[in-house]
């Protein structure tokens, strides 16, 4: 295993983690632009995971690099 | 519908079918050669992968089978939005696994490293056969995308006859499709998939922000929805159906990557590079999606485009949901472009899905028999079987009521879902999974994955890919992966037991 290889994978499982507990998000308030919390809760989410996803990419990348198979 | 969107829709579709068919000529190369039909000579750079793995996510699916899924069923269909967003974080980890293995031994499909890895045929030809199915209903639902934008652009001009209408609209799209697939391949495809995704995204950036903006933002539309339809849930989760919610998302997540398709996809990528910032990037893609879900409740605060979703007294098709919000709402012209977007939209995935289908079945299912073809009657073989499977995706246009077009996917989800043991959990295993365990846990697995859609759909028109589980409802993919794991584990111990040494080196 790499360097980073567990902060990658943090940063890989923790959307899914927060979106698994359902009952945490299953709510109509509080609203944002009219929509209940239940929908903007996990529209939110998309855009943390992409800028997590990066990070985690960049990270193993690097391993990648490193380890001379880029 | 004014002559114009009709005008400028054609005028598209003719670019279109020239950059589809002109395609043959870029980067020239032998389009008898199968690589080259295929797989475009894998020669694909990060943008264009970029391009056709992220354009894959707007198909028809997205369009018209998920709003339309929100605007019968309400919430449940949220689903989608953490579906996208759990798919990426998978593929990140499967998909690079999966490029490098195949870089380094040269597999062009899924299955090549099935049968590497397992040494087993029997195996491989289940887990070839498994991807070419699944592939059809995902077909057929791009094929009900593409008639529904043409009902909607055509039945003014047919406004006696609903039902002929969406006949003629079906033949056309049936055929545009064969063609299409059969004379550009890949390449077609890959070029073609750029100009979808240019028009597409388009499409998605005015649309969810005109519509909404437009008709007194979202607030309203949740209410209308549940005025209009009490007894379903719009705004939040049915407690009850949390469970069902988590599996339909993990499981559509788990699933997505491994059609073959998807693989195709990953594997014309020039390197693992391109494969996982590609990835990282795309839950933005997934934006779209998410505001396209919520149109299913938005439609309900439009009445000219309700009056078209759901007409007074007739039977409401819920996969009109999008093309009417935007011919309602949007100037006409506008309106021939993004129809013009759906409509190609659910073409081009679908001549992919056909190609990689005929794909499997030459070189996985028919090599396997006659391991000889001459490269020129494989390459024939493969572009009439891909018009032979779109024959076979038009039959289930039929098993399914066209607002619950999304079910369609979702058995596509049942069927790859019994081929993750072996293709995924295959990429890290090294010893432990015996091939037979494994070809019985796939047994096993789809006969119960049919067998509970069956019974859940009570053997009528598929409406439903939840079943009743003492854990509340649960997607059928997941329960029966369960047990395919189970038989295939139990299987592989049984096997370590009693032949400890044969088990870990196979040979057939």
């Amino acid at each position: 295993m790499g360097r980073g290889y567990v902060p990658a994978a943090l940063l890989l499982i923790i959307p899914t983690a927060v979106l698994l507990a359902v009952p945490l998000y299953n709510r109509l308030n509080p609203q944002l632009f009219g929509l209940p919390f239940f929908w903007w809760f996990q529209g939110l989410w998309l855009i943390i995971a992409a800028v997590m996803y990066i990070g985690a990419a960049l990270i193993l990348e690097h391993g990648d690099t490193d380890r001379g198979e880029a | 519908m004014a002559l114009v969107t009709v005008i400028v829709f054609m005028a598209l579709f003719a670019v279109f079918t020239f950059l589809g068919f002109g395609a043959a000529y870029w980067r020239k190369g032998d389009l008898s050669d199968l690589g080259q039909w295929a797989l475009a000579g894998r020669k694909l750079g990060p943008y264009l992968a970029w391009f056709l793995v992220g354009g894959d996510l707007y198909t028809a699916y997205t369009f018209i089978a998920v709003p339309s899924a929100a605007f019968g069923k309400g919430s449940i269909y949220a689903f989608a939005t953490p579906y996208v967003m759990v798919t990426f974080a998978v593929a990140m980890v499967t998909m690079v696994t999966l490029w490098k293995m195949s870089r380094e031994k040269n597999y062009i499909t899924g299955v090549d490293f099935v049968k590497d890895r397992f040494k087993s045929r029997t195996l491989a030809i289940a887990i070839a056969l498994t991807g070419i199915v699944a592939e059809l209903p995902y077909i057929a639902l791009q094929i009900v995308g593409m008639r529904a934008v043409l009902i909607v652009m055509l039945s003014p001009y047919f406004p006696n006859s609903i039902a002929g209408t969406s006949e003629i609209a079906l033949i056309i799209s049936f055929i545009v499709l064969a063609v299409f697939t059969f004379v550009s391949g890949l390449r077609g495809a890959a070029l073609t998939a750029v100009m979808k995704d240019l028009i597409i995204l388009i499409t998605v950036l005015v649309v969810v922000i005109y519509i909404p903006y437009t008709y007194g933002g979202f607030a309203h539309a949740f209410q209308l929805a549940h005025t209009a339809k009490s007894t379903v849930n719009y705004a939040t989760l049915s407690p009850k159906l949390a469970n069902a919610y988590i599996s339909l998302f993990i499981l559509s997540a788990l699933t997505l990557y491994f059609y073959p398709h998807a693989i195709n996809g990953v594997l014309s990528s020039k390197s693992s590079r391109t494969v996982r910032l590609s990835t990282a990037l795309l839950p933005l893609y997934g934006m779209g999606l998410f505001l396209l879900t919520l149109f299913g409740v938005l439609v309900f605060a439009v009445p000219k485009a309700l009056a078209i979703v759901a007409p007074a007294g007739g039977t409401a098709n819920g996969t009109l949901v999008v093309p009417a919000l935007i011919s309602t709402t949007m100037p006409d012209w506008f309106t021939g472009v993004a129809f013009l977007g759906i409509f190609i939209g659910g073409l081009v995935p679908a001549a992919v899905m056909a190609i990689s289908q005929a794909n499997l079945l030459t070189r996985n299912v028919i090599k396997e028999f006659v391991p000889n073809l001459r490269p020129k009657t494989e390459t024939t073989i493969v572009k009439w079987s891909s018009v032979f499977f779109k024959f076979l995706a038009l039959a289930f246009v039929f098993v399914v009521s066209q607002t619950y077009a999304i079910e369609l996917q979702l058995l596509g989800g049942v069927f790859i879902a019994q081929t993750l043991p072996a293709m995924m959990l295959g990429l890290y295993d090294k010893k432990f999974l015996n091939r037979w365990a494994l070809f019985a846990g796939w047994l096993v697995g789809m006969s119960s994955g049919i067998w509970f859609t069956l019974v859940a759909n009570n053997f009528k028109t598929l409406s439903t890919s939840l079943m009743k589980t003492p854990f509340g409802l649960l997607y059928i993919a997941a329960t029966s992966l369960v047990i395919n794991l189970v038989v295939a584990y139990a299987g592989s111990a049984i096997a370590r037991i009693a032949m400890p040494r044969s088990a870990a080196v196979p040979s057939d």
